[in-house]
């Protein structure tokens, strides 16, 4: 587009959160009325970039330059004063709910240190006017903003950030909760916007709106920058950039003969979600299935069925032939069928308990006599998976906390290999993991497979070709696609992840 | 992961894990080498029987503090519980043991409906249960049409009250085992031990325990949440009326003043318990410690001319002082 000098450049971005390197090196260039977007699986190191180019940060490697000069901002408003604007994912985070339109489009004036005590109401709703027309609102500026809809209250977000004129507007997954036509509604702005000469940095998992907006696209993963793409893009490169190139090196020896016929899990016609296809499905006796599809395919929910936190709409399960229809979790736990969810610091780990304690928490009754545990069982218990898995711990009375991240996770997928199962989910289990824990849970999981199930979800093709028997893809709620290890065709698979029917084939051009 | 650590750091995990039961020591020292009485059992045991009615109550309320809640109506439900035994008693001359059951089922009550006004309703827990101290406190004094109740007492019929406090119903407040031991003492020592067996021991302390910690994880091992929740606050309603069954005893009559100040020193006992032992979270142990730290404390400085009035005030020091000891030490960590 602009063949200007960019506007503000970061150069070598790294950052580390205590063992785990969440970036490395990453370098990139935003230029004067250009939509930039960013793109990379969860846990790739984008928000920790948004993060560190909007003040939110402070101690990072690297440099940022505004115009040609460092710039270190101390804190989110020392950037927004500078001219970085970011509007985060979540919008109710965004806009005060209590307030009025108005006052919400100057809230930062109103916070302004140095401001007077009281404000002039006729001043400021002036300025509020020009930023609506600015953006083209045309709300009643005393509606309060609780009783707009999510796309308008989207729009007063980025009115706001806006209020300050910024050179830089940060924008992340603007649209996760806006339907197609309020997204139409933002993505006009945004053009408009452009044409004033605003740089955008655009953040998204929707590839199709990607292919429409964006100038250029910058891939993360694993905190690196993979690749950046120019007019016109190819839909295969971003997504080949975003989940993995080469198939490494075989890693683990994979059990080799199954008998077909031994089918361990079935699914017949199992409808997730309303609207979305059914799903056939057999996994069997001793085999490691490898889900993977990008965000939004259907992943997760269809793992959230089978542990019983969702009834499907219609459709069947069967584990050894049997029906299996869980009411809850407990009722899945009981069924022996475990999942490990993703996002562990949130969803699974407690932070107050011993490496023991969060161990052997779904599993209390297994060493308990009238209800009084027998602690000696559990930490006998937990010594032998931590010496199997190969945690690296201060003992079984460790807090959990004292482990790094990887070593976190494999506590957590110890959790439910404690106990004997009959299918066992992972859900993302290699996100913010060192490849050595990764391998280590790899291998643990092969080895005592037995005649048993796993499902590993991950959306890195990488992660899933390293220990499944098969892969499966998913795409928009449907199965669409699935290989075994040795007869694995990755362009084969990029493509069953990728296509998407609709607004993306114009965009492949 | 390193086994040597600085003696700067050995030193400052002694002082959070023992600095709390080492200054109770040496008060403990100090108040009784300074005046001998205050060693004598008689004293000691005096001292027990001061804390018992808001140590029982601290102990209730530690099981909502564990969920990352908290009960603020076990005040008021105690103050109902003594007036409720009062009038069922003296005024409606019903025996003693149905009068325990109802109390103790009342409380259980009261306990279920904060419970579900939580859990169900989705009222934060601090809203929720300071609503319901306004209630009961208001719902105490319907009865006796807000006046205090003993035998002999006129009523707002204009009926004179003829019944009387069971014998074998005094004994719990006011009675002695063995001569030595107050009643009162010993069943806060057996709700103490039970409270700790219950969440420090069973499986079943350890889900309140995750649940405290990280509620969806809990959930997402098939721990049915809500159902501890509830628990939770039946337990603390439950116990509170207990503690005010106790209280009932000692004083005899159905005071309508009688809740006073034990919320904020049941509250204020088991907050110091997260001193205790360093531990930083609500523990059964800590909590009665805590209770008993402060009855000695008032106990001897009372011995040592400390006006009454200044008592809160030394309440409210001890306890800033235990928590800013705790948290800011291991804030490094």
């Amino acid at each position: 587009m602009s063949d200007t000098a960019p506007l503000i450049e970061v150069q070598d971005i790294g950052k580390s959160f205590g063992a785990t390197r969440a970036l490395d090196g990453v370098s990139v260039d935003f230029r004067a009325g250009e939509i930039l977007a960013m793109v990379g699986a969860n846990g790739a190191g984008k928000s920790t970039l948004i993060k560190i180019i909007c003040g939110y940060h402070t101690d990072y490697e690297g440099r940022i330059l505004f115009g040609g000069d460092e710039k270190r901002f101390a804190t989110p408003e020392d950037a927004y004063e500078q001219g970085i604007a970011t509007v985060h994912q979540i919008i109710n985070q965004g806009v005060v709910q209590s307030m009025s339109v108005c006052e919400n489009l100057m809230l930062a004036q109103l916070l302004q240190p140095g401001g007077r005590a009281f404000y002039d109401r006729e001043a400021l709703r002036k300025r509020a006017k020009e930023v609506a027309a600015l953006m083209d609102l045309d709300f009643n500026l005393d509606t309060i903003v609780e009783e707009l809809s999510q796309s308008d209250r989207q729009m007063i977000a980025i009115a706001r950030a806006l209020s300050g004129n910024p050179k830089l507007l940060i924008l992340d997954e603007p649209t996760s909760s806006l339907s197609d036509k309020e997204a139409d509604r933002l993505f006009e702005m945004l053009e408009r916007l452009k044409s004033l000469g605003v740089s955008i940095l655009y953040v998204s998992h929707r590839l199709h709106e990607i292919g429409r907006i964006a100038d250029r696209v910058v891939v993360i993963r694993d905190g690196k920058k993979a690749k950046t793409l120019e007019r016109p893009f190819e839909v295969k490169e971003m997504v080949t950039a975003m989940v993995g190139e080469i198939p490494k090196h075989q890693h683990i020896v994979r059990s080799s003969s199954k008998d077909a016929s031994d089918v361990k899990l079935e699914l017949r016609n199992l409808v997730v979600d309303p609207g979305k296809p059914p799903i056939n499905m057999r996994i069997h006796r001793g085999e490691i299935v490898g889900l993977t599809g990008l965000i939004g395919a259907g992943k997760s929910e269809l793992a959230q069925v089978l542990f019983g936190m969702r009834s499907p709409v219609s459709g069947d399960v069967l584990v050894d032939n049997e029906p299996y229809q869980p009411a809850s979790i407990a009722d899945a736990v009981h069924n022996r069928v475990y999942y490990v969810p993703e996002d562990r610091s949130n969803n699974a780990v407690v932070p107050i308990f011993t490496v023991r304690q969060n161990m052997t928490l779904p599993f209390l009754g297994v060493f308990d006599w009238f209800g009084v545990m027998k602690v000696r069982n559990e930490q006998a218990r937990a010594r032998t998976m931590i010496e199997s898995m190969g945690i690296k711990c201060d003992g079984e009375e460790a807090t959990i906390h004292s482990l790094s991240g990887g070593n976190q996770q494999k506590v957590i997928v110890a959790r439910w290999l404690l106990e004997q199962f009959d299918l066992v989910m992972l859900d993302e289990p290699f996100q913010g993991v060192d490849i050595r824990s990764r391998h280590d849970i790899g291998r643990y999981l092969r080895e005592n497979i037995g005649d048993r199930a796993a499902i590993i979800i991950a959306t890195d093709l990488d992660e899933v070709i390293e220990v499944a028997d098969r892969i499966v893809v998913m795409n928009g709620g449907a199965i669409v696609g699935e290989q075994l290890y040795e007869e694995v065709d990755r362009d084969q698979l990029l493509h069953w992840v990728s296509q998407q029917k609709g607004p993306l084939e114009e965009t492949t051009v | 992961m390193s086994a040597e650590l600085s003696t700067a750091e050995k030193f400052k995990r002694f002082a959070i894990r023992y600095g709390f039961l080492i200054v109770m020591a040496g008060l403990f020292l100090f108040f009784g080498s300074v005046y001998r009485v205050f060693w004598l059992p008689a004293n000691l045991f005096s001292i027990l029987l001061g804390v018992t009615v808001y140590g029982i109550l601290a102990l209730g309320v530690t099981f909502p503090l564990v969920i990352d809640g908290l009960d603020l109506s076990i005040g008021s439900v105690a103050a109902l519980s003594v007036m409720i035994s009062a009038y069922m008693m003296v005024v409606m001359e019903i025996s003693g043991v149905i009068t325990i059951i109802t109390v103790l089922v009342m409380g259980a009550c009261i306990g279920l409906i904060n419970g579900l006004l939580i859990v169900k309703v989705k009222i934060p827990d601090l809203l929720a249960t300071l609503g319901m101290m306004f209630l009961v406190q208001g719902l105490q004094l319907i009865p006796s049409g807000g006046r205090s109740v003993g035998r002999g007492a006129v009523l707002a019929g204009g009926v004179t009250a003829r019944g009387e406090f069971a014998e074998y119903f005094l004994f719990l407040g006011q009675g002695k085992l063995f001569g030595l031991v107050p009643m009162a003492v010993a069943i806060m020592v057996v709700v103490a031990i039970m409270v700790f067996v219950v969440l420090s021991l069973t499986r079943w302390g350890r889900v309140f325990y995750a649940i405290g910690s990280n509620a969806e994880a809990a959930r997402l091992v098939g721990a049915k949440v809500d159902t501890y929740r509830l628990m939770a606050y039946v337990a603390s309603g439950t116990i509170a009326a207990l503690g005010g069954i106790v209280l009932a005893a000692r004083i005899g009559r159905g005071d309508v003043q009688s809740g006073g100040t034990l919320l904020l020193d049941a509250i204020g006992s088991a907050l110091i318990g997260f001193a205790v032992l360093g531990v930083r979270r609500p523990n059964p142990f800590g909590t009665i410690v805590g209770a008993i730290f402060i009855g000695m404390l008032l106990n001897g400085l009372t011995m040592m001319n400390m006006p009454y009035f200044v008592q809160d005030f030394v309440k409210g020091a001890v306890l800033v002082a235990a928590l800013a000891f705790t948290f800011g030490l291991s804030k490094s960590k």
